[in-house]
């Protein structure tokens, strides 16, 4: 063999790659049908034509897709979402600043103050979100009012509690309490991943410890605390469906209210699942964004954007189909 | 400006610091050497208040360190008071320490926005001077991870030097750098030590503490074994550890 010849490449199949595509293909075209199919309804069409009466029978989506469409953007349901959006939106927010709040104190070095917040996170986490909610929403059961003053001593003022907690306000309290706890493991383990010497410098430089955590500490920290935190977002989301339970007016319980009457539950299940999905698909583009925002100063080039990423693997893919690497010379192939 | 007399420390059982003396007066640059564990970076430390000492007296221009003295009695002083003082003492780590979440040009503002309630364009121009001194003009917007080691220490000095401190503390400052960016930073501590700074530096860079230094102090085992000027003291040591170490280290 001549050295001068280039030498052809040959690219290793990999056969069995292409046999469990093949499968997985398989499957979601069984899904596609099944999500598209119709079936009879048991009625009949019938019509008379040239006193010859021919008859089909009746079809329609087996996932009534024309019920969901129907319903999709009905008030009802709109209106069901934004007080799912509110609550979710509130319950984080207060849920956040707990957290934060118990994440110091834990962190602090006193003792009492470490240990009420450590307490708070063990009850908290301890007990279901949806025994809580239930207690909550009972809490004029236990105190029909509350006063404010001095333990056994003078009260200054009451509340009525059943005016105060409302359905909403006690959905809302019963989150936000049950978020802070786990907020605040998420915010304490941002706060121990940032370096020593960051505080050290900044004590050094003479900020006192308040500014040292809001303008050294906390923001560090974000880049680790916004993964698990948009987890606890996506995820409060749907937990909010939980008030359906003390029938507070949400997503889930609209819905509910609909196929109570028209007993069509599984499109109405699909609708309320639908917009749950849109929901946590733009949290999720939300939280790429401010993660970024937050990679500053960590990584020397910003992760891509989607659409620069999309950009980059097709200019890839049309660089792979061009230049083929077919050819090879190679000064040992004598 | 540092007045130490029988300065004691101790973690739990270990004893760091076991009654260290020495002064160092205003203008002057003290170089710390001495085997590592032997309580110099420790020392450093207790002088901004960073650690607390556990006993002794250690003053820095005249005044307590962590204390006021009102008539016989000592008054601790709390968050707000030690924060001060601390303004007042520019310290430069060994692992550089910038701010990693800020450019180098708001690691330097930082100090003097928050603690000093500067001016943000007057703060800003002071910190492109500092910068320019320490020879990184066009790096005001870059943040640490874009700069190489000695560029992060020149910004840490930078850093140090925009709250106007009286007393500079260096805790070996070239330690963790590349072998061939050493210099560039020392260039910059010569500067800072020609201008009249007070610099107190723990340091292993014998070569820099016989050109710089009027005062070479050496520490061992928790106290100050010997001290005096950087001729004598590496070239004639007097006593037997001062000895070993050096044999050690030139």
């Amino acid at each position: 063999m001549n050295g001068d010849e280039p030498l052809e490449v040959v690219p290793v199949r990999h056969y069995r790659q292409w046999l469990a595509a093949a499968g997985v293909a398989l499957g979601a075209a069984m899904l596609v049908h099944a999500l598209l199919a119709k079936i009879p309804t048991g009625l009949w069409n019938c019509i008379t034509t040239h006193g010859q009466r021919r008859c089909s029978p009746v079809l329609q989506w087996r996932f009534h897709w024309d019920v969901v469409s129907q319903y999709f953007t009905t008030g009802p349901i709109l209106r069901g979402l934004l007080m799912t959006i509110e609550l979710t939106v509130l319950s984080m927010v207060a849920g956040i600043l707990i957290g934060i709040v118990v994440a110091v104190m834990r962190l602090s070095r006193n003792r009492l103050l470490s240990s009420v917040a450590w307490s708070y996170t063990w009850f908290f986490r301890g007990t279901p979100v949806l025994v809580q909610l239930i207690f909550w929403f009972n809490i004029a059961a236990l105190f029909p009012t509350l006063g404010f003053g001095i333990p056994f001593g003078t009260v200054f003022f009451k509340v009525n509690v059943l005016s105060v907690f409302t359905k909403f306000v006690s959905v809302l309290v019963a989150l936000a309490l049950n978020e802070g706890a786990y907020m605040s493991e998420i915010v304490r383990g941002g706060i121990l991943a940032v370096d020593e010497g960051q505080v050290e410098a900044a004590s050094s430089l003479g900020l006192t410890r308040l500014q040292t955590m809001r303008l050294v500490v906390l923001p560090q920290a974000m880049r680790v605390i916004i993964p698990p935190t948009g987890n606890e977002v996506i995820s409060m989301l749907k937990t909010t469906s939980l008030a359906s339970t003390v029938a507070l007016g949400e997503l889930l319980m609209s819905v509910e209210h609909v196929y109570n009457s028209t007993y069509q539950v599984i499109p109405l299940l699909i609708v309320a699942s639908l917009w749950y999905i849109v929901i946590s698909t733009v949290l999720s583009v939300g939280q790429f964004y401010v993660e970024r925002h937050y990679a500053k100063g960590s990584l020397r080039t910003p992760p891509p954007t989607p659409v620069q990423r999309l950009r980059a693997d097709l200019s890839g893919i049309g660089r792979k189909l061009r230049e083929r690497p077919s050819f090879l010379r190679t000064a040992t192939s004598r | 400006m540092i007045h130490a007399v029988g300065v004691r420390k101790s973690y739990g059982m270990i004893d760091v610091l076991r009654g260290v003396t020495m002064s160092v007066a205003r203008g002057e640059v003290a170089c710390l050497i001495g085997p590592s564990g032997s309580g110099k970076s420790t020392f450093l430390r207790c002088i901004n208040h960073l650690e607390k000492h556990d006993a002794g007296v250690l003053s820095v221009d005249g005044s307590f360190v962590g204390y006021e003295q009102r008539g016989a009695k000592l008054y601790e002083l709390n968050d707000k008071e030690i924060c001060a003082e601390r303004a007042r003492i520019g310290m430069v780590f060994q692992r550089f320490n910038l701010f990693a979440h800020l450019t180098a040009l708001e690691n330097i503002t930082l100090g003097p926005i928050r603690v000093r309630g500067l001016d943000e364009k007057v703060a800003i121009a002071r910190a492109r001077e500092l910068l320019d001194r320490v020879g990184l003009r066009d790096r005001d917007g870059n943040y640490p991870s874009q700069l190489s080691g000695g560029q992060q220490q020149r910004v840490a000095i930078a850093r140090a030097l925009a709250m106007d401190p009286k007393l500079m503390l260096f805790d070996e400052p070239t330690s963790a750098l590349d072998p061939e960016l050493v210099g560039e930073v020392l260039d910059v501590m010569k500067d800072l030590a020609h201008s009249g700074m007070s610099m107190i530096v723990v340091t292993h860079e014998m070569g820099f503490a016989r050109e710089v230094a009027d005062q070479v102090i050496f520490m061992d085992e928790g106290i100050v074994v010997e001290a005096g000027a950087p001729e004598q003291m590496l070239s004639q040591p007097r006593s037997p550890r001062l000895v070993n170490f050096l044999s050690k280290v030139l």
